[in-house]
């Protein structure tokens, strides 16, 4: 198997260490063993010692979301992503990826996104030439209604459809193939046809800031969080004593050490109630990706999340991220509620 | 078993608990193969396979676990217990293949109940999430192991574990209430409802430590405690271990400490060094008291008075809140021995009269019969009549052929905890047995290791709970 000296160092560490176990959101959805960094490393090391076989570990590395729970855990600094990232690859390009991430794959070359539907529809609106909102193709594809709620709060911005496909979905089922690079290249190119770019989703702008960097994908355009945006735009809201709940976006605290802005508009609107498991130790809710080809467990992972609302009180929770708004909001108990940041603006406006 | 009576039992293992819920997929053979125990990490890393189970199942209560038993007690096919895999005694290896039972999907929380402060919860709950939901409503469990995070409720129970602030809120087995266990014919039995009482002995404590040769425990009540106003931290270098056992022990006569942990010169000199930063010869100690403010401003008087006594060195609170900080830090790679060196931790307990004697004995015969290993301790875990040593041996270079470094590893193994039965330790303190240590159990027990055995054939006439496990 052709892997990074730098990915085996990972699996070599991971592989009899189990002290992340509790934080991986799919393990402690579906309580399988083989749902961690150890258990991912330690088949991992045996394929590369030739006593089992790639195809065996397949199913297992697309079980997980990348989210780095265990990254930000691990006390010593190892990161498992970066095995799991590359063993995609070699899956890919050796064939052995499970059939339905094949599919996928299929459907994204045919169609240009993984998702069924249509996009939302926002395209073909100019009216800041230098400054464009990116979404990306989670949101415009499976957060429609939110999409355009959001580009409402945004005057003299433009969209682009060729923009927002940033190869993050590539990046995510392939790793760093031709492909993937070829796909970031094009959307820096768009990108950089603004001076400035809002961008929705802290995952698509986590991946912008350090995979298109490492790869020597220049971006001019300066990239701002929505959030950030948020704050700046000093929108007209009035202070209540509504209670929210913050859903920290693991992209946006543990890739951009954003633990603040959330909170920031939370107080200009109403009272921050916080849950258990903040910051970088959120616990993330979704993964509209996976939820293409594993969607009872997404909802599992969704679920568990509302149970530390639940624990604490929190009755309504604020989400930065569309896959987690998507998949929370599917799995609302009675009497909770999910909306997004720019849903908690407007609605104290 | 021929791929015929193979297929038939999976089917039936499939309508006890899903399809989705047994597996034959090498993904989950091998993840469950290889737990913390350092021969089965070390056979794997020499590229060598562990022994690895048939059948892999994720039952999600107790009726589901007794439908598997009584499949498994029907066929005659062995039944290896798995929570976290976090223990290092072998204790979850499916040695003899069979059915491998995870159970961690048994994680729910059934009640939490503050009135009787406990938490109902599965089994296979991990034990952190336990914490989280104490912490959720403002209380704790106050069982802190380095194994945290990765162990689960019936892990710790199957093999008596114990936390870092055990002194003053106890063991595992002082932490349970009521439990549900399955036995092995696939009955569901629950132990007493409360575990104070004089209706016989104690059910509690019979499957306590029985590392799944007995039955399966399906669900506890874990108490739960109420947060301390506060927590302090001292730490203290005594000149030599004797004034820390003396001074420790007037200490508890008088009151509890949360965290009591005297590490001997050597680990002194490298552990607490290197991430507590302790620069200076001695046993280092650390100490934290918590509760009421007022009742700890007493408690800090006389600890102080007493360690003060003995010639303690008082070193403040920052070396404590650190440890405090680092505690789990410890058991991240390239925080503690991992592999190629051979390691292992022989812990024992005895009385005050007993354990200074056995540390050294023990230390002894390590370093005479292996030159080639270093011996390092901390006692850690401390009550009015005695304490626990914490002590490993380190090799740094040991055989590369498997099956030599296997040979050493249980010569080391015999050779230290035959010392600690001789001058009167136990077996082990709180890892268990599992394979590593259940040939030692008859040398510990003597002609008492009939009562396990009489209820391992009551029990599980035909052996096929966790066999070779436990000395049973």
């Amino acid at each position: 198997m052709n892997i990074s000296e730098k990915a085996k160092q990972q699996v070599e560490s991971c592989r009899f260490c189990w002290m992340c176990r509790h934080v991986c959101p799919i393990g402690n959805a579906d309580g399988q063993e083989r749902n961690n960094a150890r258990a991912r490393a330690l088949m991992i090391s045996y394929v590369l010692r030739g006593t089992e076989k790639l195809e065996d570990a397949a199913d297992n590395i697309y079980e997980c979301t990348l989210c780095g729970a265990c990254t930000n855990n691990c006390k010593t600094g190892w990161d498992p992503k970066i095995f799991i990232s590359e063993v995609r690859t070699e899956l890919v390009l050796s064939g052995k990826a499970p059939s339905y991430i094949k599919a996928l794959l299929k459907r994204y070359f045919d169609k240009k996104t993984i998702f069924n539907g249509e996009p939302a529809d926002i395209y073909g609106r100019s009216e800041g030439k230098d400054t464009l909102f990116h979404f990306g193709l989670s949101a415009v594809y499976n957060d429609q209604e939110t999409v355009k709620k959001a580009l409402s709060l945004l005057k003299n911005v433009s969209t682009n459809k060729e923009a927002e496909d940033s190869g993050y979905i590539l990046y995510f089922l392939t790793g760093k193939t031709k492909e993937t690079v070829e796909q970031a290249e094009k959307c820096a190119k768009e990108l950089n046809k603004y001076k400035e770019v809002v961008v929705y989703n802290p995952v698509e702008l986590s991946f912008m800031l350090h995979q298109f960097k490492e790869w020597g994908i220049e971006i001019k355009a300066k990239l701002v969080s929505f959030n950030e945006k948020l704050l700046e735009l000093k929108l007209p809201v009035k202070k209540g004593n509504k209670e929210y709940t913050l859903q920290d976006n693991y992209a946006a605290t543990r890739e951009l050490d954003d633990l603040e802005s959330g909170r920031k508009l939370i107080e200009l609107v109403g009272v921050n109630k916080e849950m258990l498991l903040i910051h970088k130790e959120a616990n993330m809710a979704g993964n509209l990706i996976m939820n293409e080809y594993m969607h009872d467990k997404m909802m599992d992972v969704a679920r568990n999340r509302w149970n530390n609302a639940i624990n604490m009180g929190c009755k309504t929770i604020v989400t930065t991220n569309p896959d987690e708004h998507v998949m929370l909001k599917k799995t609302a108990p009675e009497g909770y509620r999910v909306i997004t940041i720019e849903e908690m603006l407007i609605e104290n406006m | 078993m021929n791929e015929f009576l193979f297929t038939q039992v999976l089917t039936e293992l499939e309508d006890a608990v899903g399809r989705e819920n047994c597996s034959t997929r090498v993904i989950d053979k091998v993840t469950h193969s290889v737990d913390y125990f350092w021969l089965s990490r070390m056979w794997a890393d020499r590229g060598r396979e562990m022994p690895q189970a048939d059948f892999v199942v994720s039952p999600k209560d107790a009726k589901e676990v007794s439908k598997v038993l009584k499949i498994a007690n029907y066929y005659k096919i062995p039944v290896t217990t798995w929570g976290g895999g976090g223990g290092t005694q072998g204790g979850a290896i499916p040695v003899c293949g069979g059915i491998l039972l995870d159970t961690k999907r048994m994680n729910q929380i059934y009640d939490f109940n503050e009135k009787g402060m406990y938490i109902e919860c599965g089994a296979g709950a991990i034990y952190k999430h336990i914490e989280w939901a104490a912490n959720e409503r403002g209380y704790s469990t106050m069982h802190f192991p380095s194994s945290l995070t990765c162990s689960t409720v019936g892990g710790f129970l199957a093999h008596r574990g114990i936390g870092v602030v055990s002194t003053k809120y106890g063991k595992i087995d002082d932490m349970v209430l009521q439990m549900e266990v399955v036995l092995p014919n696939g009955d569901i039995i629950y132990t007493s409802s409360a575990p104070k009482h004089a209706a016989g002995p104690d059910l509690n404590q019979i499957f306590i430590g029985s590392e799944g040769t007995l039955g399966i425990i399906t669900k506890a009540q874990i108490r739960i405690y109420v947060q301390p106003e506060v927590r302090r931290f001292r730490g203290f270098l005594f000149k030599n271990m004797t004034a820390a056992f003396d001074a420790s022990r007037e200490l508890l006569q008088i009151f509890k400490p949360s965290v009591m942990r005297l590490y001997d010169e050597a680990e002194t000199a490298s552990l607490i060094k290197k991430i507590v930063g302790v620069a200076k010869p001695g046993a280092f100690m650390n100490i934290a008291y918590e509760g009421k403010k007022e009742l700890v401003d007493v408690e800090e008087k006389i600890l102080l008075d007493i360690f003060n006594k003995y010639g303690a060195e008082d070193l403040g609170s920052e070396y404590g809140e650190k440890w405090w900080d680092e505690k789990i830090t410890f058991f991240y790679p390239g925080h503690m021995m991992d592999l190629p060196q051979m390691f292992g931790t022989m812990d024992t307990i005895a009385p005050y009269d007993k354990i200074e004697k056995i540390y050294w004995e023990m230390k002894k015969a390590i370093e005479t019969n292996f030159p080639n290993i270093k011996f390092i301790a901390h006692f850690s875990h401390w009550y009015e009549w005695g304490c626990m040593i914490y002590d490993r041996f380190i090799c740094d270079n040991p055989p590369q052929d498997p099956v030599e470094a296997m040979r050493l590893h249980n010569q080391v193994w015999n050779v230290g905890v035959r010392t600690a039965i001789a001058n009167g330790g136990v077996v082990n303190d709180h890892h268990g047995v599992g394979i590593k240590l259940g040939r030692l159990m008859k040398e510990q027990y003597g002609p008492a290791m009939q009562v396990f055995e009489g209820l391992k054939k009551q029990l599980d006439p035909n052996g096929i709970m966790n066999p070779f496990k436990l000395g049973l």
